[in-house]
């Protein structure tokens, strides 16, 4: 490591970020990275730190949006009054993470960019159809929180571009956010399902399983005709175990997967009835 | 608040940092290393510097200060001294290392098989006993210890068996650990003494072990040991020290090591084993028959391999009354990381099987698991198969309590027991003085605080015996200069044996004027390793575990409802602190149950963060989870630290294999259990 850059202005982290590009990593709350960078994955030659960013950290409500900085720990959104009244399963799903210790370090920011597989938040914030602002010396772009992760560690995120914002729409009433974990209760998740029921029907988002969080738009299309009931709920449990093509590690082989997506898939979608 | 120093917050003037280069290759000779891109201003520790030096292993001399061949991924084969961590970590990628690749082999009984790479080919001719076991290496294997046990006729005594049950069993690799990692601080005097300050369980056979490395005499090396932020077995015996003493030679100056979390892992484990138990009984539950045959993978070096072999091989017995019992134990050299003590030493592996074998019998003879077991027992007046007469024998009682706590004659669906016995270090020899101070009284001894109590231990009994108050009493940090020799602190012996050795302390002490006291007690004894007669503990761990679990059926999850453990515990002397080392027993336990496991792929392990290898956290303590300490009037105080713990994966296997769910396996994952 040569460079420790920690701008004190949104601008100049930008300039930063474009000056550097593929060249600077960008570093939140450092819980991924430091694990990386500890058992030598990882050597970056340059961190460029959010910490000192004003703004980043702060928790809005605009027009019945959620706004989260880049910069909010998972701990503050569990913690926050506006979330959990607002968006309960979002405040839920924060607060499943590993241990409070890693939650009051980690950040909404730092967690959708890493795109570890195994985080709990990308699948709920899919779900919920969030946002993703994106921010460059070039402007702005929000893509979706479904878009945003690409393949494993994989974001469309340019390389002048630093995630600022997350926004998520007015949540239904009817969400919910399923973390089965195979080993210890602080494990990252072996199958994570977040499942919402809204306006626009039914979203089930299974997170944890494979490269990016799996979504399969034409099962949970099975919902639009009927009331999700016992027999319909397994029915979409069932056919997403068959439609994801789930990965193996140390919290459960592709097997076992599919058959914890069935139940699991099946108890969130009954959750919802 | 009073702050702890630990060998990690320990520093000297003028004090360079220590940075390690491993090996990435598991088996692999060393052709060369070139340092001439080390910065100006680090020392490196290169394989030039080490010949000469005596090699090192508390029980088996077979490992080198820098590794030649490389015997695992992690296995240190050079080292760099630099004024900061950071300059020493980054000098050491500066080093390149030549490496020529040897074949390598994983997997204990892959290593016994006939053509198996050999890992320390001269194993056999070596061998030289270090800390009073005999050892038995089978020369021209990879097996460093063969420990039998033979009482009657196993084979003729299965042919008298009704129903004979036939079983192998594996346990997983674990790791310690501790809050804190592994600290040394290493400095030579003017004079050519060597100075450590560092984390120990064990500082005398350390102080030894380095006299052996350096060729001087014990008496011109200092072990300093301050408390340990943890230990659990893991910084027993020469870890860092050698390789950081060296280092503190060249450079001319104090260096301090620390470890980080990863290196952790490739430091010191639990052996992963594999034990195959074979145990006939008659028709009426009477056990005829036991054959135990253990493999136990101590890694690259044998460290106290042979010593947890021995163990495996007769706690796999079980605290049992069986008049033909064989058992076949083998230390087993891998090229994984070595392993070594860790809380449950060999009993943790074999009671696994055994007690999981006794439900599998139960299960053949249509009987109760509890009734097969209390119709077995070991009574008082009873000979263990190792010939030594049990006494003060609570092994029913223990039990009995368990299976009450859980309601396990009301209804035993979904609850599982076990039952166990362990031995305590033997033989062995403690030793202690008491003076006067100011204030009180200091007692000096060389029991290494690691968090299970041994000062406060240390104080109350101190109290009661000099009649003051606890507070008054002061209890120095070991220090091999001034602290008088206490064979280690192990195998949950200190309170025990440390007890005995105050009394005679406090007895000297008012026989000769009050001002100061020693006292000094041994318990003789060992098993011969071909034939496992003999003592083979001066006490007895007694303990039993009762578990009740419900599963999801869809996703094999296993909750485990209630968890109880009973220890006999003789006269419990800190009752808080006996309370926390069940509990802490209990919870290592449950990891070791259902989740921890140490994985590896070609020998690198892929799982060296506590991120990706599960430690079990508040959230994963049983529904309800009780624990009791057994105590006899007039008994003497028994070794508790870590009876708790072997019992309960076999309690919650047991509870499982009632609800029709059969593993053979630890840990028993949600996925085994679905399967």
């Amino acid at each position: 490591l040569t460079d420790w850059l920690a701008p004190e202005s949104l601008e100049a982290a930008l300039e930063l970020r474009a000056e550097h590009g593929e060249d600077v990593t960008v570093l939140a709350g450092g819980t991924f990275l430091a694990i990386l960078m500890n058992q030598g994955f990882l050597a970056p030659r340059r961190l460029l730190s959010l910490s000192r960013v004003p703004g980043l950290e702060r928790i809005a409500v605009v027009d019945g949006e959620l706004r989260l900085g880049a910069m909010v720990t998972h701990r503050a959104v569990e913690r926050s009054a506006a979330v959990r009244g607002g968006w309960p399963v979002l405040a839920e799903a924060f607060s499943l993470v590993a241990s409070p210790r890693v939650r009051h370090q980690a950040t909404v920011g730092g967690v959708l960019a890493d795109a570890d597989y195994a985080s709990d938040p990308p699948a709920v914030l899919a779900a919920l159809g969030a946002g993703v602002v994106l921010r460059s010396a070039r402007g702005e772009r929000t893509v979706a929180a479904s878009e945003l992760i690409r393949g494993y560690y994989e974001t469309c995120i340019a390389a002048d571009e630093l995630l600022v914002e997350v926004r998520v729409p007015p949540s239904p009433s009817r969400a919910v956010y399923r973390k089965f974990r195979s080993r210890s209760s602080e494990d990252r998740p072996c199958v994570a399902v977040a499942a919402v029921r809204g306006r626009v029907g039914l979203r089930v988002v299974v997170g944890a399983v494979a490269d990016r969080p799996q979504e399969l738009p034409e099962v949970c299309a099975l919902a639009d005709t009927s009331l999700p009931d016992f027999e319909l709920a397994a029915e979409i449990g069932r056919r997403y175990a068959e439609g994801i093509e789930p990965m193996s590690d140390s919290r459960g082989s592709a097997d076992y997967r599919r058959r914890v997506i069935a139940a699991e898939v099946r108890r969130a979608v009954e959750a919802l009835a | 608040v009073r702050l702890v120093e630990y060998a990690q917050d320990a520093a000297a003037d003028g004090m360079w940092h220590a940075a390690f280069v491993r090996s990435p290759l598991a088996h692999a000779r060393v052709l060369g290393v070139d340092a001439s891109a080390l910065p100006a201003g680090c020392v490196a520790l290169l394989p030039a510097d080490t010949a000469g030096l005596g090699r090192y292993g508390c029980q088996l001399k077979d490992q080198d200060v820098l590794a030649d061949p490389a015997r695992f991924v992690g296995d240190i084969v050079a080292a760099v001294a630099a004024p900061t961590r950071a300059e020493a970590r980054a000098a050491a990628r500066t080093l390149a290392v030549d490496y020529e690749e040897l074949p390598a082999v994983f997997d204990p009984l892959a290593a016994v098989a006939e053509g198996a790479p050999l890992i320390h080919p001269e194993a056999g001719a070596s061998a030289r006993d270090a800390v009073a076991i005999d050892l038995r290496p089978l020369a021209g294997t990879n097996v460093c210890h063969r420990f039998r046990l033979l009482q009657g006729d196993v084979e003729r005594g299965l042919t008298q068996a009704e129903v004979v049950v036939e079983e192998t069993f594996r346990t997983a690799s674990a790791q310690h650990a501790p809050m804190e990692p592994h600290a040394t601080l290493a400095a030579w005097t003017p004079d050519g003494r060597l100075d450590l300050t560092t984390g120990t369980q064990t500082p005398f056979n350390l102080r030894d072990d380095l006299a052996g490395v350096f060729g001087l005499a014990p008496e011109r090396i200092r072990v300093a040991a301050p408390p340990m932020g943890g230990s659990f077995g893991a910084k027993t015996f020469t870890r860092l020290e050698a390789v950081t003493a060296c280092l503190a030679r060249k450079a001319g100056r104090p260096v301090k090591a620390v470890l980080d979390r990863a290196e952790e892992f490739v430091t010191l484990n639990r052996h992963p084993a594999v034990v195959r138990v074979r145990v006939g009984a008659a028709a009426d539950g009477t056990l005829v028959a036991k054959q135990v045959d253990c493999w136990a993978d101590t890694g690259a070096y044998a460290d106290c391999g042979p010593g947890v072999a021995t163990k495996m091989g007769y706690a796999g017995v079980g605290p049992y009354r069986i008049p033909h019992v064989r058992v076949d134990a083998h230390a087993v050299y891998t090229n994984l990381p070595p392993n070594g003590a860790f809380r449950g030493y060999g009993a943790t592996q074999s009671v696994w099987a055994s007690e999981r074998a006794m439900d599998l019998l139960a299960e053949r003879l249509d009987m109760s698991p509890l009734e097969l077991r209390r119709a077995n027992l070991l009574r008082d007046g009873d000979r263990f198969a190792t010939g030594e007469v049990m006494r003060d024998v609570h092994f029913e009682e223990c039990l009995e309590a368990a299976a009450d706590a859980v309601g396990y004659r009301e209804d035993p669906r979904g609850k599982g027991l076990c039952v166990l016995l362990k031995g305590m270090q033997t033989p062995s020899r403690a030793a202690i003085a008491v003076e006067r101070t100011p204030v009180g009284y200091a007692i000096r001894s060389a029991s290494c605080e690691m968090g299970q109590g041994i000062r406060e231990s240390l104080r109350l009994q101190g109290a009661a015996l000099l009649g003051c108050e606890p507070g008054q009493i002061e209890v120095p940090d070991p220090d091999t200069d001034s602290s008088p020799f206490d064979t280690r602190t192990t195998s949950s012996r200190s309170t025990h044996m440390m007890g005995r050795a105050l009394r005679a302390a406090v007895d000297d002490m008012s026989r000769n004027g009050g001002q100061r006291g020693y006292g000094e007690i041994a318990n003789d004894g060992g098993l011969d390793p071909d034939t496992g007669q003999g003592i083979a503990s001066t006490h007895w761990h007694q303990g039993a575990a009762a578990a009740h679990v419900s599963v999801d059926p869809d996703t094999g999850r296993v909750t485990v409802e209630n968890l109880h453990a009973a220890v006999y515990a003789g006269r419990v002397v800190d009752r808080a602190g006996a309370e926390l080392q069940n509990e802490g027993a209990m919870i290592m336990g449950l990891g070791t149950a259902l989740f921890e496991s140490i994985e590896h792929a070609d020998g690198q392990i892929t799982n060296a963060n506590l991120s990706d290898y599960s430690l079990p956290a508040l959230g994963d303590l049983p529904r309800r989870m009780s624990h009791e300490l057994i105590e006899r009037d007039g008994a003497e105080a028994h070794g508790l630290g870590e009876t708790a713990l072997p019992p309960v994966p076999a309690a919650i296997g047991n509870a499982l294999g009632s609800l029709g769910i059969s593993l053979t396996d630890l840990p028993m994952t949600a996925e085994d259990v679905l399967a």
